[in-house]
């Protein structure tokens, strides 16, 4: 009898239990049909972007000013003109062109017959309006504007700007300013908080539909160049997984992903194509101020005892290239570089040289260690972020080859923002980081080199990190400054070049990549190594090049 | 009544310690928000000296001394007023907050209390039937699912069930391009995004709640007190459901009291993979974009929903078991 009731308790359990799970898989087969597949791009008319990721869902900001303004965004407004990170040159936008009347003073000649997207006229006012408000409220001069102007003036189309010094290169910062309709922003309160919902712009695109998981831009009918517009509408995902990369047939997605060719490429071997050109140099900055960093007998035979290219295939799967060490990024600035310095400053691996140089340092090998005068093991510890997990793939390969002779590596990996205070305030021995690739040759030297950034330890600086002190580099960085051609310009970095090449300032290991992903199935003339008009990223007004370049496929 | 006055005011020291060290936690830890900030933009590419004073002037240090901070702090709390956020600036963190924590509370609260009924009742069923082919079967099973750490079973649900099958939504709550609202088609899309995550955390959460309450209930079967109602002839469902099981749920009870305390701080790993808007997910971004004033509202909605359920559970067991009055 009491087997019978258990058996039929069971029984009774094993039902329910089995009508929820089939209710749970019913349910989820039927309401499926429902999920959308609006990101799918099909049509050649629109456009799907993997730029902008959402955490994890969109909050709708599209101030230019904000640190949290999404990508978008800069596909709508424009600079004066749009410098190519790739070669530093500029391509007219706002203003039609610049000309220095000495290295003090610079004429830029303003576009006229451009209109915002609310159909009001784009006038120089604006461009007044714009540098005037960034003036008042620092904290929306992203680019350090103010650092190099003294004061601007105006007429007719041209606005003159009137600099602190000579000062050329500023050209490249004025260039890159997002200007903002007056006749909107003369009337917001408190420029830096406010969302600008609804953006009045000059650019190709106007916001179209946002939802928190995506948005969409659409073709401003305005638009000056509506000519070279390709793409009707872009559509901006929030989560752009490098499954969903994979997957879902992005036109246009930035992202680092593993195995490109066996992943992204073989989704659509007819279409899908990528260009890794290097976004900057990822180097190993020694602490100048300290001994024995501040040897550069010891920072030679750090140096010389690196195989650069095991270590770049190690970071970044072969992507990109071993860094030379005349803190250029090449192939990018290839017509810079200084050809007197050999085999364009690579330097290979090699131990004998190494070994001597350490011993000139006063570091010698016994028993397979590097030991110093008292006989003690020479032990480094290099800082590196926490999560950045390429980069530590390379500090690892880096570690077994100082290893190899007789040199102790500790990593040393904090999170991210405690890494960036080290950084800046000094607190480290040896510190991986990354230096160049702004696309112009001052900025990437004088951020490397310039001893104004090289404040004492313990004070935050937010550049030359390593705290290099030289005064003839300081005075050719001057004389950098001033020069306005070429030819001028380019006598002075190459002694620029020789000195990163001679003084080790920072030990250049490999280039940080740029990860751009194209599909040519709905749209053709993407940026590519042969043709490098823009660098893939997405983020920048760089994009609008790509925007204004691309061709619907036929 | 004694016993009540003294868990209210070991409750209240425990949210005044809670809120104590909520406060101080974030400022131990090294860098600022600006240097979180700059190290994100930096990731991109080069961060030039110009977009760090200005990010720096944008995002600010905390002003004034410690000691004012706290004071400043406690008068914020009363009046749940926590700023505005450093990493989704210039939003509100209450907005953030009571953005995402709707997702989380439907989502992990229906599944706990899911898993723990579902869970209770096969542990019971288990014990009942112990040494049968169903007691192996959910034992081992639950073992077996609840073995598999949260993110694997997630990612592999993903690949299987979302990218190979198709059958689901892989990420977000919602379709791409709806707002939320609460019209039939968007409830219908947000069942359907909800499937995955909640597939992931019922199985790896009902093994729990099976081995719990199975071990409890073997032992109780072996008490006099059952062996003495079934020797009295009683009806074996009477015995198994009003004797066993009714003395065999109390620590069952104890722990999911405990577990609903916890469902506000979302289910981290399982909102991470599927891109699931809660709060799990909102606390990471914020820890990892050293994000204080979001970052000290979670903690504390965290810490104060614990410890609230701490609480009922403490005061139930003053009623439900005499001898923990005293």
């Amino acid at each position: 009898m009491g087997t019978k009731t258990k058996a039929r308790l069971f029984k009774a359990g094993v039902a329910v239990v089995t009508a929820a799970a089939t209710i749970a898989v019913v349910s989820g087969c039927t309401v499926q049909t429902k999920a959308s597949t609006s990101s799918e791009s099909g049509s050649s008319a629109s456009l799907l972007l993997g730029a902008d990721n959402g955490t994890p869902t969109f909050t709708r900001n599209f101030n230019p000013f904000s640190p949290s303004t999404r990508v978008g965004t800069h596909y709508m407004y424009e600079p004066l003109q749009v410098v190519n990170s790739i070669d530093g040159k500029a391509t007219p936008f706002l203003a039609t062109g610049d000309t220095f009347r000495d290295p003090k003073t610079v004429d830029y000649t303003i576009r006229s017959g451009v209109k915002w997207s609310d159909g009001k006229p784009f006038t120089p006012a604006d461009v007044l309006f714009t540098f005037d408000l960034i003036k008042k409220n620092p904290s929306l001069d992203t680019l350090g504007e103010w650092q190099h102007i003294d004061s601007i003036s105006s007429s007719r189309n041209t606005v003159t700007f009137h600099l602190k010094g000579a000062d050329v290169p500023a050209a490249t910062v004025i260039d890159q300013q997002i200007i903002v309709p007056k006749h909107i922003w003369s009337s917001v309160k408190n420029p830096l908080t406010w969302t600008n919902d609804n953006p009045v712009v000059t650019g190709p695109y106007v916001l179209g539909k946002f939802a928190p998981n995506e948005y969409t831009l659409s073709k401003n009918k305005n638009y000056w160049q509506a000519d070279k517009v390709a793409a009707k509408t872009l559509v901006l995902p929030a989560s752009n997984t490098q499954v969903d990369i994979v997957h879902k047939g992005y036109d246009w997605a930035y992202s680092y992903i593993s195995d490109v060719k066996g992943t992204f490429v073989a989704a659509d071997k007819q279409h899908n194509t990528y260009w890794f050109p290097p976004g900057g140099t990822i180097a190993l900055y020694p602490n100048l101020t300290k001994a024995p960093f501040n040897n550069l007998d010891f920072r030679r035979g750090l140096s010389y005892a690196l195989d650069r290219d095991k270590i770049a295939d190690d970071a970044e799967q072969g992507y990109v290239k071993a860094a030379g060490q005349t803190g250029l990024l090449l192939p990018n600035q290839n017509s810079w570089l200084n050809t007197s310095i050999p085999d364009k400053g690579a330097i290979a691996q090699d131990t004998k040289k190494a070994l001597a140089s350490f011993e000139k340092a006063g570091y010698t090998q016994k028993g397979g260690k590097l030991v110093d005068a008292s006989g003690k093991q020479l032990s480094l510890t290099i800082t590196s972020p926490n999560g950045y997990t390429d980069w530590l793939r390379g500090l690892q390969a880096l570690q077994t080859q100082l290893k190899a002779i007789g040199i102790d590596v500790t990593l040393n990996q904090p999170q991210p923002a405690a890494y960036t205070q080290a950084l800046n305030a000094g607190n480290f021995d040896l510190a991986l980081g990354s230096y160049g690739g702004t696309g112009s040759t001052f900025q990437d030297f004088n951020n490397l080199l310039n001893s104004s950034f090289a404040t004492p330890i313990g004070t935050a600086t937010s550049a030359n990190f390593e705290r290099f002190k030289d005064t003839k580099t300081d005075q050719l960085l001057t004389q950098l400054k001033s020069a306005t051609t070429t030819d001028a310009q380019k006598q002075i970095v190459d002694q620029l070049q020789q000195t990163v090449y001679d003084q080790l300032p920072a030990i250049g290991l490999f280039y940080g990549g740029l990860w751009g992903l194209f599909s040519t199935k709905d749209f053709t003339n993407w940026p590519s190594a042969s043709n490098p008009y823009a660098p893939p990223s997405t983020w920048t007004e760089t994009a609008l090049l790509i925007l204004t370049s691309i061709k619907a496929a036929s | 009544m004694r016993y009540l006055l003294g868990k209210i005011a070991l409750f209240v020291v425990t949210l005044w310690a809670a809120v104590t060290i909520n406060f101080l936690l974030p400022r131990m830890m090294p860098g600022s928000p600006a240097d979180a900030a700059i190290a994100k933009l930096s990731q991109n590419g080069p961060v030039t000296p110009a977009m760090r004073a200005a990010v720096e002037a944008q995002l600010g240090v905390p002003h004034g001394s410690l000691i004012a901070q706290y004071g400043q702090y406690l008068g914020q709390i009363v009046r749940l007023d926590f700023g505005t956020s450093y990493s989704y600036f210039p939003q509100k963190v209450s907005a953030l907050v009571s953005g995402a924590l709707p997702w989380t509370l439907v989502l992990v609260g229906t599944v706990t209390v899911i898993a723990f009924i579902v869970g209770t009742a096969l542990g019971a069923l288990a014990a009942w039937k112990r040494g049968s082919w169903v007691d192996t079967f959910a034992t081992a099973g639950s073992q077996f699912a609840s073995a598999f750490p949260y993110f694997w079973t997630a990612l592999l649900l993903l690949f299987f069930l979302g990218y190979v099958a198709g059958r689901f939504p892989t990420s977000g709550a919602y379709g791409d391009s709806s707002t939320p609202n609460l019209s039939a088609g968007f409830i219908g899309e947000a069942i359907a995004h909800a499937g995955l995550p909640a597939l992931t955390i019922l199985i790896t959460s009902l093994g729990g709640w099976i081995i719990g309450m199975r071990n409890t209930m073997v032992n109780t079967l072996g008490e006099d007190y059952v062996t003495f109602a079934e020797a009295n002839g009683l009806h074996p469902r009477t015995v198994a459901l009003r004797y066993a099981a009714r003395n065999a749920i109390l620590p069952n009870l104890t722990s999911f009291g405990l577990v609903l305390g916890g469902v506000v701080g979302g289910s981290l790993l399982v909102e991470t993979v599927f891109q699931y808007p809660g709060v799990g997910l909102l606390l990471f971004h914020a820890v990892t974009n050293q994000d204080y004033p979001l970052m000290q509202a979670l903690f504390l909605m965290i810490t104060v929903s614990v410890l609230i359920a701490n609480f009922i559970v403490d005061v139930l067991y003053g009623v439900l078991d005499p001898r923990t009055r005293r």
